[in-house]
């Protein structure tokens, strides 16, 4: 499809901040990020644990708890979604927007047949009787390659293997034609082999589709494969963007240089020692002022006092397109080793 | 000859399945005839997907289970039968590291009463200044021996996992994913810790990981596991860069690499891995395989020396051999 405005953004988040409310006080989980993403395109966003990127999705979903204060835009195709009441978001949700989760057994219900569970899926957003809902499931599961998909229907979710279960949870997500599909580690669970399968069935349903993929992600190569631009959060702040490229072959944020040289790679002989990053990332909200990766980086000695007192904002780097890096440094890192 | 560490001699370990009374018995064929070697200062990498047996063979060479069939020779001691008390001098040899160091490391002691455990079983009593030089030995401070396992990040528990099992100077440490459970930046430290702790202190390893690259990074000699038994078996630059089973190739073709662009050439394996309750009849792996004939129904295949090979297989052959009748050609 050749229409102009294709590649405006499906999906625009400005400026999110969620705040979590606790007994030991107020934790700044996501800190003021953006990010956007097109149809048929896949924005992956990547971090570790307690880096904010689970939670951001959760927010744009509207999922969180109600301990979760959550400011900024969140607009689908132009429309705010950030405090709109219960029931208008649900019939966005699964409808508009569709989430796939890490862990297929606990988001299937493992009362109800998986054809019943795409189903009601189905009949939440569509006005059609039982039996037209069925057949869209059965059509769903056999789209996401559940082999015998209308025999397969009638089983329980106990009945699948962890890969056929996250294909359950992928039909189920689809059966409304999303426009944007968020999937938090999808593949997380699931073995190597599975995984190049789960990771080429959302592709193909991209490319027939022209849905917009949020991919969460820990795993670099897995991103370096499926996605358009990427997303580097750190405690909750985004410390680089860009396109795949500008992010695996021109890093310009020291925490991303340092997770490309801590991935052991499969392809190519081992190197004598991995790079590594010292120290562990900090918890939510410990760090307040400065850059939250100055406790970690090799970097601080070159700039100095900034990095402790002043919080780097993203600034773009020299290039094509909008490769932005949260840092002080003025240049790129791995020259200056 | 290099000192044989661990020999495991055609072991099986199946486990039964209590099932109604009128039905059949069936049984699990968790592990389903494995040799393996590891000599001193090797590093032999076990790897393969969830079902494939490579724990269960972790826990039965370090005798955490028995096994139904074979033998397990440590240090070229027979300990197949041995049990409880008489076991300890086994445990002094070879010890091991487990995946999830929040749930091997009881939260009410100190990591103090974690690290002496060991010594208290041997009949030691520690002096302080051995556990403080264990904490070191892994990169931890001194302050540390007084604080709990909540305290500490999970790289550092893994850290406090591993100076236990250094503890009674074990020539051997079998580390079953131990680092699967860490973000990629502590991932990192801690298999350069391992490769540290093995040029300082002449250990062996075995390690059980699903992650293939992870195993690439430190393993000597690899041995690829499906459905309960070997499939490939070599040394690590031979079988990453010229697999010869076709499961291997698949299994490495399907592991994403960090760099856009790069063309893979995956095989992506359809179905998944079938039930260990009742594997397939002949090659395990043929019900998946991409070059399956007539003939891998018949009889299991049995390893071979691959073509290609620099080294002669003997029974005790360190060379690449794989279970395939019809493998890979080395590449030209």
């Amino acid at each position: 499809m050749a229409e102009p405005g294709l590649t405006a953004p499906i999906l625009e988040v400005h400026d999110l901040h969620v705040t979590f409310t606790t007994e030991g006080g107020p934790v700044p989980a996501v800190d003021g990020i953006d990010f956007a993403v097109a149809p048929g395109e896949t924005l992956a966003i990547v971090g570790e644990s307690g880096s904010g990127k689970s939670v951001s999705s959760a927010a744009v979903m509207g999922l969180l708890p109600s301990n979760a204060q959550v400011t900024g835009e969140v607009l689908l195709d132009g429309r705010e979604l950030n405090g709109l009441p219960g029931d208008e978001l649900r019939k966005i949700r699964g409808n508009d927007i569709a989430m796939v989760f890490q862990d297929a057994l606990s988001a299937l219900n493992p009362y109800y047949t998986v054809g019943w569970q795409v189903a009601e899926a189905y009949r939440l957003h569509h006005d059609v009787s039982k039996k037209k809902a069925h057949e869209r499931a059965i059509e769903l599961l056999d789209k996401v390659g559940i082999p015998d998909a209308s025999r397969r229907a009638d089983s329980y979710p106990h009945e699948f293997s962890g890969g056929m279960r996250q294909r359950v949870v992928i039909a189920m997500a689809l059966v409304n034609d999303p426009r944007v599909l968020i999937a938090d580690e999808p593949t997380t669970a699931l073995d190597v082999t599975v995984q190049a399968q789960i990771m080429r069935l959302l592709d193909d349903v991209q490319a027939e589709f022209g849905t917009a993929l949020i991919l969460i992600s820990h795993d670099l190569g897995v991103v370096a494969e499926v996605a358009d631009d990427v997303l580097v959060m750190y405690a909750g702040r985004a410390a680089e963007r860009g396109t795949v490229r500008d992010i695996f072959f021109r890093a310009a944020h020291p925490y991303t240089l340092g997770l490309l040289g801590a991935m052991p790679r499969v392809d190519v002989p081992p190197k004598p020692r991995l790079t590594t990053i010292p120290g562990t990332p900090p918890t939510p909200g410990s760090i307040t002022t400065g850059c939250p990766f100055q406790p970690r980086c090799a970097y601080t000695h070159r700039v100095g006092e900034r990095c402790i007192t002043e919080r780097p904002e993203l600034t773009p780097r020299p290039g094509q397109g909008d490769h932005e890096a949260a840092c002080h440094l003025g240049r790129r890192p791995e020259v200056l080793l | 000859m290099t000192e044989e560490l661990l020999n495991l001699k055609d072991v099986k370990k199946y486990f039964g399945l209590r099932g109604a009374p009128w039905r059949k018995a069936q049984s699990v064929r968790a592990v389903d005839g494995v040799n393996l070697v590891v000599r001193k200062g090797e590093t032999v990498g076990l790897v393969g997907e969830s079902g494939s047996g490579k724990s269960t063979l972790a826990r039965v060479a370090t005798r955490l289970l028995d096994p139904t069939q074979g033998r397990v020779e440590i240090g070229g001691t027979d300990v197949t039968k041995v049990r409880g008390r008489r076991l300890r001098p086994v445990r002094r040899r070879i010890q091991m590291v487990f995946q999830d160091p929040q749930a091997s490391l009881n939260p009410r002691q100190s990591v103090g009463t974690i690290l002496s455990t060991p010594y208290r079983a041997q009949g030691i009593r520690p002096t302080r200044t051995q556990l403080v030089d264990l904490l070191k030995q892994v990169g931890l401070a001194e302050q540390y021996l007084e604080r709990y396992p909540h305290e500490f990040s999970g790289g550092q528990r893994q850290r406090i996992g591993i100076a236990r099992a250094l503890s009674v100077k074990p020539d051997l440490l079998v580390c079953d994913e131990p680092v699967s459970a860490l973000d990629v930046s502590v991932q990192a430290q801690v298999l350069n810790l391992l490769a540290d702790l093995r040029d300082e202190l002449g250990l062996s390893y075995v390690l059980v990981a699903h992650d293939l690259a992870v195993v690439r990074q430190v393993a000597d000699r690899i041995a690829v596991m499906y459905l309960g038994t070997i499939v490939e078996e070599g040394p690590a630059a031979q079988v990453y860069e010229a697999p010869a089973h076709p499961y291997t190739k698949a299994l490495l073709s399907a592991v994403p690499v960090p760099e856009p662009g790069v063309d893979r050439d995956r095989i992506v394996l359809t179905g998944d891995v079938p039930t260990p309750i009742d594997p397939p009849s002949g090659c395990p792996f043929r019900t998946r395989c991409y070059k399956a004939q007539d003939v891998c129904a018949t009889e299991r295949p049995v390893l071979e020396p691959v073509q290609g090979s620099t080294e002669h297989s003997t029974e005790h052959s360190t060379g690449h051999r794989a279970a395939c009748y019809f493998p890979e050609p080395p590449p030209s």
